[in-house]
């Protein structure tokens, strides 16, 4: 079927722009019509709705399918916004329809768009399960550590609002993690690239340079300049589970990626609860503790339940294309307790691991000895998964770097 | 001005390429707008024709830029040719030229070597296409750059000053989605979504390329495309290899689709093995059992039908 004519159907007027003021009204409403466009997320700056007034002196305003077509080649940049496009283009269609027409007492309807964003409703909750394990690492943080057995927090569906302390942090605490980070840093920093630079240890000859600097020489080569090739950093992201059955590791998990933020460079930071909140800004350049005190009063549903599924499938439309290609390291930090949907966990796991280089799901249960990934969630989602190994203390953390290259 | 998209889109057909008004909308737009052009849609819709059939249809140069993880100025704007150079300045070794004449000389036009980009800046006659295909392989230092060429048209070479593009070239974009572009980018460009072809688009594109296919049979590809594109495959086929397919059944002259000559030819446009093993067998007999009623039935209704049974009968493997 053909989708243009579809959702465009000719529809042939038979009139012409025949004042200056009318002129004016369309240029008002092709820009009301951007801007429209640009609440409602789509590309549209002063740069399109530009082209979108060239183009209308270019198609026959009159014709529907033609002013769909050119508004649409300009405003347009995924298919994914084409519903959005459809329905603004619509309203806005009604708006212009009237403007050639000779005599119009016709009001337009204003419609104000919104957002169909209905609170998004919690899946009810079922069976709760209680679990034992070996317990990492209380607040003392040492390198190694044999726990005592103490029962983990339950995951509850119930979102909270709830505020953390995290008063209570060491000083050696944070220096430990710090040499945890940076060693996982080096091992990041050795990625080769196909580029070239130039280097005076380099072990391949740059001919254009050489030819340069022997001009000199009358064009004998004496010197040689050498290059070699850039080193290039995958990027990592880190996407970490906060609700309340990771509390005992959250704030030990949230450190480690402040110092990794501020260590390594392109690291982009993600928490998730219910649903998925960036926190990139609030690592950068900030102090641990402010940083955490930020997050903890802003990210909303701290400590809620879990819907590890909802907040991937939410970062794979969102966020992936953006941030996550071949290069990128996926770093999930979560028990996998999930409430929500397995087969959408599923799917999001999917998505993640064809986008990028390497998935790596960190689970600070696989500690446990005892433990066997069968919660519905994570068994689901482990054959999306490069590597899964355990997180609960920092000698894990620094393993780490073992598989970071993509 | 509503004569302009028809005439593009006249002169695309003329040179074979079975067109609609949304892509002809665009051309015109990035012929009058003088703006690049970005092409997305799955592998196999013909994103990339779309540079070479203008380019024919305007009756200028078509330059390429295939790009690919790792491509850098060098390889996409100039190089200098070094052999050349070494041999030149050995063989005016005895004339006595001092080494700033010579070093004039050897960096002159005469020993650059022009790619893609440079030679789509300094063309003389008039504007080419300019191809930039799979930009979404490159990566982003490369589409940094690019961006930079893009609104200028200009490009710098130290030794040889600053070259401004007399014929500011058609410029035409492709990605195949691997990687989202940078919105600077995209808002450099008018976009064009390109789908996999209706049924009415792809016959005619059957029909006009593989001369003398007789009429059933093009429908039945045709149709037997549409079912196959909705099932979820590792690689749906594009239109080359609906053409494939339908040029291979011509080979085996066929009239129409038949069982035996269906399954000999699967390789022609099911790429993959494993959607190979998941088609072989039942579900290829299930459409193919029904293909009369392609001709018969109400073509939507029928490829609705066919397809759910297809899925139920992938599924239930």
């Amino acid at each position: 079927m053909d989708s243009v004519s579809d959702a465009a159907p000719r529809e042939r007027g038979s009139f012409a722009l025949r004042s200056r003021s009318k002129h004016a009204d369309l240029q008002r409403h092709v820009i009301s019509f951007g801007r429209e466009l640009r609440t409602r997320e789509l590309l549209s700056t002063s740069t399109e709705i530009v082209d979108a007034l060239r183009v209308m002196e270019q198609v026959d305003i009159a014709d529907r399918r033609d002013v769909y077509l050119g508004m649409r080649t300009v405003f347009l940049s995924k298919p994914e916004d084409r519903p959005i496009f459809d329905e603004v283009f619509n309203q806005f269609w009604r708006r212009i329809a009237h403007i050639g027409e000779v005599d119009d007492p016709n009001s337009d309807d204003e419609m104000t768009a919104q957002g169909d964003e209905g609170g998004e409703l919690q899946e009810g909750g079922e069976a709760q399960q209680q679990l034992r394990l070996t317990s990492p690492e209380g607040e003392g943080g040492e390198g190694d550590e044999e726990g005592d057995e103490e029962a983990l927090p339950l995951y509850s569906p119930v979102e909270m609002l709830a505020s953390k302390d995290f008063s209570r942090f060491q000083a050696e605490e944070m220096t430990e993690i710090a040499r945890a980070v940076l060693v996982i840093a080096k091992r990041l920093a050795t990625k080769e690239s196909r580029r070239f630079r130039v280097s005076r240890k380099g072990s391949t000859i740059d001919a254009r340079r050489t030819m340069r600097r022997n001009m000199k020489y009358g064009g004998t080569i004496i010197e040689l300049a050498k290059k070699r090739k850039k080193i290039r950093k995958p990027r990592l992201v880190v996407i970490c589970d906060v609700s309340r059955s990771m509390d005992t590791y959250s704030k030990f998990l949230l450190q480690f990626i402040h110092a990794m933020q501020n260590t390594i460079g392109k690291v982009e930071s993600f928490v998730f609860s219910t649903s998925l909140t960036r926190v990139t800004e609030y690592f950068r350049n900030e102090e641990i503790l402010e940083a955490l005190d930020r997050i903890a009063r802003e990210v909303h549903d701290w400590s809620g339940g879990t819907r590890i599924g909802q907040s991937l499938t939410t970062f794979n439309e969102k966020w992936a294309k953006k941030l996550v290609d071949r290069h990128t390291i996926v770093l999930i930090l979560s028990d996998g307790l999930d409430t929500g949907d397995a087969e959408i966990l599923r799917q999001a796991m999917e998505g993640l691991q064809e986008r990028s280089g390497k998935v790596i799901w960190l689970n600070p249960l696989l500690g446990s000895k005892d433990y066997r990934p069968l919660a519905r969630g994570m068994s689901t989602a482990l054959e999306h998964i490069d590597v899964f190994a355990p997180a609960h203390n920092l000698a894990s953390l620094a393993d780490l770097s073992k598989h970071l290259a993509v | 001005m509503i004569e302009g998209i028809g005439r593009i889109q006249d002169m695309m057909e003329r040179q074979s390429y079975i067109t609609d008004r949304a892509i002809a909308t665009t051309a015109f737009l990035a012929m009058e707008l003088r703006k690049p052009v970005l092409i997305e849609g799955q592998a196999g819709v013909g994103k990339t024709e779309i540079a070479k059939v203008l380019s024919a249809a305007l009756d200028t140069e078509l330059i390429r830029l295939q790009c690919y993880e790792g491509l850098d100025v060098n390889t996409a704007l100039y190089e200098w040719n070094y052999p050349k150079q070494m041999l030149r300045i050995k063989i005016d070794e005895g004339a006595g030229a001092s080494a700033d004449e010579q070093e004039a000389h050897i960096f002159s036009d005469e020993f650059l070597l022009k790619r893609p980009l440079l030679r789509a800046i300094s063309a003389k006659e008039k504007s080419p296409v300019l191809l930039i295909d799979e930009v979404d392989r490159a990566d982003e230092e490369f589409e940094a750059f690019l961006l930079e060429v893009l609104s200028d048209f200009q490009v710098t070479i130290p030794e040889l000053g600053t070259i401004q593009s007399q014929h500011r070239p058609y410029v035409v974009l492709t990605s195949n989605r691997t990687r989202e572009l940078s919105d600077a980018l995209k808002r450099r460009c008018l976009y064009l979504w390109i789908d996999y072809p209706t049924f009415d688009k792809e016959l005619r594109i059957i029909t006009t390329k593989v001369p003398n296919i007789n009429e059933r049979l093009a429908r039945q590809v045709a149709a037997f495309m549409q079912v196959i594109r909705n099932v979820k495959l590792n690689k749906t086929p594009g239109v080359a290899e609906t053409l494939d397919w339908a040029m291979s059944m011509m080979a085996l002259h066929q009239e129409h689709l038949d069982p035996e000559a269906v399954r000999e030819t699967l390789g022609a446009f099911i790429k993959d093995r494993d959607d190979v093993s998941k088609l072989r067998g039942k579900p290829l007999d299930v459409m193919l059992g029904s293909m009369n009623g392609a001709e018969e039935e109400d073509l939507n209704e029928w490829i609705q039908s066919v397809t759910q049974r297809l899925e139920r009968e992938v599924a239930s493997r």
